[in-house]
């Protein structure tokens, strides 16, 4: 436990540089957009004149210097204040609190099914490496994970949505429907099975290959041969011995998948018109919203450093080896 | 070692379960009358019809707040009274008379009156108000000798037919309780929680999900609304709606959310119908604008050459699978107090085109390019983005490279209407009953840099600017209506632009669904005697 | 060469190769094929594939030749994935020695720079700059290589470390060489192999997202891509439904055939190290 706390004190105080880095360097990008929040506004009223125009970059404070609103910006996020968005005409948080929860349940759904059913998968096909069932599963999960995830969406949204109608169309929920409970719970679950499904059997196949490829490795490792001198059965070999060790490096791309997955993201909720965090992002962009678009990188980032946080606890956890130096130090 | 594949699972269904139980908006099932889901592509920022007055804006704040008169097909002038009863223009044209309806009450129970048109009009539309900044130009002030009548006074004579029509689009009225100790009108929060007159109050707004609107008990016509509620459902991806409007997710779907492509299907299907009419008032117009300072482009010879590239027909059919109509001039021909058909007209003519520009002195070179050009299309519409393609491959058959930037819908405005950063562009403008209301502007000159949907292109001829001055000022109607007929032949000449084509939506509901598209700008109008069949 | 031999010796590398060996020719042969601008109207509407000769993959909804989009597609594709990883891999490559020999103040500065790169979700980062600077094809490799640098980096960075204490650099230095001189000519080259090992990665996956980005309407509009291709298909997925597939398809083949070759490398470079 003593470990996990002092890798935890040092990632994190190692974190905080990182994080301005990424603060300002967004901030510096987005004013090099071409237009800017007022331009977007105006377009949805249709334009307006000159006059009009000013006065409402005056109110939005868009008419200062890049080096005062900055700096204004990052003394307001130093009390977790995130802005206001001009496009929603809300508080970041608000919106970010709002969207966030579906991308993560999206997110962690996908990300489950892919380690679970990628893991399961992968010890059937390390079980016995160089079999048939090795050599299938290995090219398959190879030619999914080159499939577009958002054709997958598609493809799948055009067999299942349309044809077939088992599931729906798009969206989280049904709107206003008044369910509750475990009504609403398993409304939600029918909206997200394809996204979950196009988002996560590529990532499966990804955990598929690791679990194979650290199976391979470790049936060549002397524990295994021991195990199979002692004349244990093999079912109870593959499971207790081979897989468990193979799992570790699976808990680590875990974390790094993480990220990825929250730009994939963008395109499935893009794809299935869920109201997330990922599609939240593309509307800051064509809103040339810099406080929000800030205020999605900066969450995303503290969500990836989270993850990866919690990981490496996991791993610590797991493995004596891992942190015994510091820890000692 | 814990078996971690499974202890997984169950917690996150088990989380699953917990958060389910958050709440949920009330009002479970409508009650009689039901409830209408409608499908909505964009969630505007300032739900204000008085200060945004937009189509985006109006599909969904119409229900709520009321306009002066509306637009009708059987109503004399094409309007039919809605907070006013009469409207009359002095001879002068320096007053407008309104008559208002008596016995109207706002969402919250205080009584309309002419205090608030008056509020409106010298607070709202005037000064803020998008399009009402040129329609009440020379308002000077709003007299209101009683609670019922609303006398409107400007500085110099102005055309009553203008304002006649008008009435629609920029006479919203807001309610001056409401609004008179705001220190800023434009930014207030009440621009989102809306208190009007209409047959619908605003419910609920659920950002990225849904408006909810319900029933006005104590709206002034009996026995309307008959609807008990209406669901803006958000969704913005527009394959979406089909397929929810055949699962029966959604039972309308107006401004051609169900794309084009989709139609022709969707027609086949029984419980569905799909309607062209209801758009007549909102026609939407294609143009190529043009920037006139560029050298080649400011050659009269060119944009002709230039017109006569452009395949109508082909643009009105593959682009647009029929439903639209191709131009003959600036004025569309459903605007039928104004139009003219006896304009220039260019017919498709590859070969007229290649001698234009070769007469205009710019030969092809080696690889039969003759200059290139910048073309930004507007990202609106999916049509406005493909003619776009479309113009590539037409300027490219005689001899214009056009490279094509596509932008997202911010930089896109920016790089034409305040950058001048375009050689020819690709846009959307909006006739709106009346040319001087959006029209003229986008051939004036002098409109400063920064205005969208207007002449930015550089173009500049005194004797055009002097016939819309004119126009402007003309009360008489049989004149200014010629006057305007002259405009469009001047327009033609000339080619400021290149009209193109000329549509309207295409509204997509199930047949349950009574009333629809029954007057011009149905889909922006308020719906109160839109009825559900159960 | 004997690389090569070793690496089309497994069934993954030879059928890699072979996949990619199509593509090229596809995207060698388009200009040959059709050498009119594949974004040209060649015919009506919406033609399904297999029914007229002359239009072998039908039309799409502006009436353009499928085949001659998909074939012009291919070179797009792999122009752009190849010149994404190149770019990712040189930048990355030069940041990571360059922190690995500078060591100290300047490793920890350039180590945190490439944290932040990547803490941003990649795709959100290509979005964003896509966006900001407006589509076009040397953005649209930008964007990509932004996202896929970081890699590289920590790679060459590690191998720097381990290299640098090695004889033949301690050797270099009694020599006199300078410190520069070292980098490039001692250094840099042994630090190479590992990461070109990574490459083909980068290049599945700026495959990829290019095809992502314009699928999201960012991409370049004046050339094709599949991505494109796939985007303009969404309009008709329900009348013709092989707009969308056969693009996707394509890119999935693509994709398949640069894992498969990457994987007879890491087969072949495996090999190698445990006879050596």
């Amino acid at each position: 436990m003593r470990r996990a706390l002092v890798l935890l004190r040092r990632r994190a105080i190692s974190s905080i540089p990182v994080l301005l880095i990424v603060i300002v360097g967004t901030f510096l990008l987005l004013e090099a957009a071409p237009g800017d929040a007022v331009d977007a506004y105006l377009l949805s009223i249709g334009g307006g004149d000159a006059a009009l125009v000013a006065s409402l970059r005056a109110s939005y404070g868009l008419d200062q210097s890049t080096l005062a609103r900055l700096w204004l910006y990052l003394t307001a996020l130093a009390h977790f204040d995130l802005g206001w968005s001009v496009t929603f005409g809300r508080p970041i948080v608000d919106l970010i609190l709002e969207r966030l929860p579906n991308t993560l349940w999206l997110m962690g759904s996908a990300l489950a099914l892919s380690f679970s059913l990628g893991s399961i998968l992968g010890v059937v096909a390390g079980a016995r490496p160089g079999s048939a069932t090795d050599r299938v599963l290995s090219i398959g999960s190879l030619a999914l994970y080159a499939v577009p995830s958002f054709w997958l969406g598609l493809v799948l949204s055009v067999v299942f949505s349309v044809q077939l109608r088992w599931f729906p169309i798009a969206g989280i929920e049904s709107i206003a429907s008044g369910k509750h409970g475990l009504d609403r719970a398993l409304d939600i679950a029918r909206h997200l099975v394809l996204p979950v499904s196009a988002l996560g059997f590529i990532y499966l196949a990804l955990f598929l290959r690791m679990m194979r490829s650290g199976m391979a490795e470790a049936w060549r490792q002397d524990y295994a041969l021991a195990a199979r001198a002692k004349g244990l059965r093999r079912p109870r070999i593959v499971i207790r011995h081979i897989a468990r060790n193979a799992m570790l490096p699976l808990v680590t791309m875990l974390g790094l998948q993480a990220a990825s997955m929250l730009g994939g993201s963008v395109v499935i909720e893009s794809v299935f018109a869920i109201p997330g965090f990922g599609r939240l992002a593309q509307e800051a962009v064509a809103g040339r919203d810099a406080p929000l678009l800030i205020g999605i990188i900066v969450t995303s980032a503290v969500l990836v450093i989270i993850v990866n946080l919690l990981v490496d606890i996991t791993y610590a956890l797991l493995d004596p080896r891992v942190g015994a130096a510091e820890a000692a130090a | 070692m814990p078996n971690v594949l499974l202890s997984r699972r169950t917690l996150l269904q088990t989380s699953a379960l917990l958060l389910a139980s958050t709440a949920m908006p009330s009002g479970v099932w409508a009650q009689e009358g039901g409830r209408l889901v409608v499908a909505a592509d964009s969630e505007p920022k300032n739900l204000n019809p008085a200060i945004a007055a937009s189509n985006g804006v109006f599909f969904i704040a119409s229900k709520v707040i009321e306009p002066l008169a509306e637009a009708s097909f059987e109503g004399e002038d094409g309007l039919a009274p809605r907070l006013a009863t009469s409207w009359e223009g002095s001879d002068d044209g320096l007053s407008v008379t309104f008559k208002l309806r008596e016995g109207v009450t706002w969402h919250d129970g205080k009584p309309f009156t002419s205090a608030d048109v008056a509020f409106s009009a010298m607070n709202v539309w005037k000064p803020l108000q998008n399009l009402g900044r040129l329609v009440f130009a020379n308002l000077d002030g709003v007299e209101t000798p009683d609670d019922h009548t609303a006398v409107f006074k400007f500085s110099k004579p102005t055309p009553f037919q203008l304002i006649r029509n008008a009435l629609p689009v920029v006479t919203s009225v807001v309610a001056k309780h409401i609004f008179e100790g705001s220190a800023d009108i434009a930014a207030d929060p009440a621009n989102n929680q809306l208190i009007g007159t209409g047959p619908f109050k605003l419910a609920e707004y659920k950002p990225g999900e849904y408006y909810l609107l319900k029933r006005n008990d104590a709206y002034w016509v009996e026995g309307e609304p008959k609807l008990a509620e209406i669901v803006f459902r958000i969704l913005p991806d527009r394959a979406a709606a089909a397929g929810a409007l055949e699962a029966d997710e959604i039972q309308l779907a107006a401004f051609s959310q169900v794309p084009l492509s989709d139609l022709e299907r969707i027609s086949k299907v029984d419980s569905i119908k799909v309607y062209s009419e209801g758009y007549e008032a909102l026609t939407y117009q294609l143009v190529v604008e043009i920037n006139h300072r560029r050298k080649e482009l400011a050659d009269l010879k060119v944009r002709q050459a230039m017109a006569h590239a452009i395949d109508k027909d082909f643009v009105v059919n593959t682009i647009f699978l029929g439903y639209a109509k191709a131009s003959t001039g600036i004025v569309p021909r459903d605007a039928k107090e104004f139009y003219t058909p006896d304009t220039e007209q260019y017919p498709f003519d590859v070969d007229k085109a290649n001698a234009l520009l070769d007469e205009a002195g710019y030969a092809k070179d080696a690889n039969g390019v003759r200059f290139t050009l910048k073309l930004l299309p507007a990202p609106f519409f999916s049509e406005t983005r493909q003619f776009g393609d479309y113009l590539r491959q037409a300027l490219a058959a005689v001899g214009i490279n056009a490279e094509i930037a596509n932008n997202d819908a911010g930089a896109h405005l920016k790089a034409v209407y305040t950058d001048h950063d375009f050689d020819i562009s690709v846009g959307s403008p909006v006739f709106r009953g009346d040319p001087a209301i959006s029209t003229t502007i986008l051939v004036r000159s002098g409109t400063p840099d920064g205005v969208f949907f207007s002449n930015q292109g550089g173009f500049a001829d005194a004797s055009l600017d002097a016939l819309i001055d004119k126009a402007n000022e003309t009360v008489d109607v049989a004149a200014r209506t010629e006057l305007f007929k002259d405009f469009q032949k001047q327009v033609s000449e000339q080619l400021p632009l290149i009209n193109v084509a000329e549509w309207g939506f295409i509204t997509v509901a199930r047949t349950s669904v009574k009333n629809v598209s029954n007057n011009p700008r149905w889909a922006v109008s308020n719906w109160a005697d839109t009825e559900l069949e159960s | 060469m004997s690389l090569l031999r070793r690496i089309l010796g497994t069934p993954e590398g030879a059928a890699g190769a072979l996949i990619l060996c199509v593509l090229v020719l596809a995207a060698l042969l388009a200009p040959v094929l059709f050498p009119a601008d594949p974004l040209s109207i060649v015919g009506p509407a919406l033609v399904p594939p297999f029914t007229d000769p002359a239009l072998p993959l039908g039309t799409d909804r502006l009436g353009r030749d499928v085949l001659a989009e998909l074939m012009h597609g291919a070179g797009t594709s792999l122009a752009v994935g190849i010149a994404a990883a190149a770019m990712a891999m040189i930048a990355g490559s030069l940041v990571g020695t360059l922190a690995g020999l500078a060591g100290g103040l300047v490793d920890e500065a350039l180590m945190r720079v490439v944290d932040a790169f990547q803490i941003v979700p990649s795709f959100l980062l290509a979005l964003a700059f896509v966006s900001v600077t407006g589509a076009s094809l040397p953005v649209v490799i930008t964007a990509i290589a932004l996202g896929a640098w970081t890699g590289p980096a920590r790679l060459a960075r590690a191998e720097v470390l381990s290299i640098r204490e090695r004889d033949y650099v301690a050797a270099a230095r009694v020599l006199g060489m300078r410190p520069l001189e070292i980098a490039f000519r001692e250094v840099l080259p042994n630090a190479l192999p590992p990461v070109m090992a990574l490459s083909s990665v980068i290049v599945a996956i700026s495959v990829l997202t290019e095809a992502a980005l314009s699928f999201l309407g960012l991409g370049d509009p004046n050339i094709v891509t599949w991505g494109s291709m796939i985007a303009e298909g969404r309009n008709v997925l329900r009348s013709a439904p092989f707009l969308s597939i056969l693009p996707g398809l394509a890119l999935m083949l693509t994709v398949l055939g640069v894992y498969l070759f990457s994987e007879g490398l890491a087969d072949a470079l495996a090999r190698r190290r445990s006879r050596a």
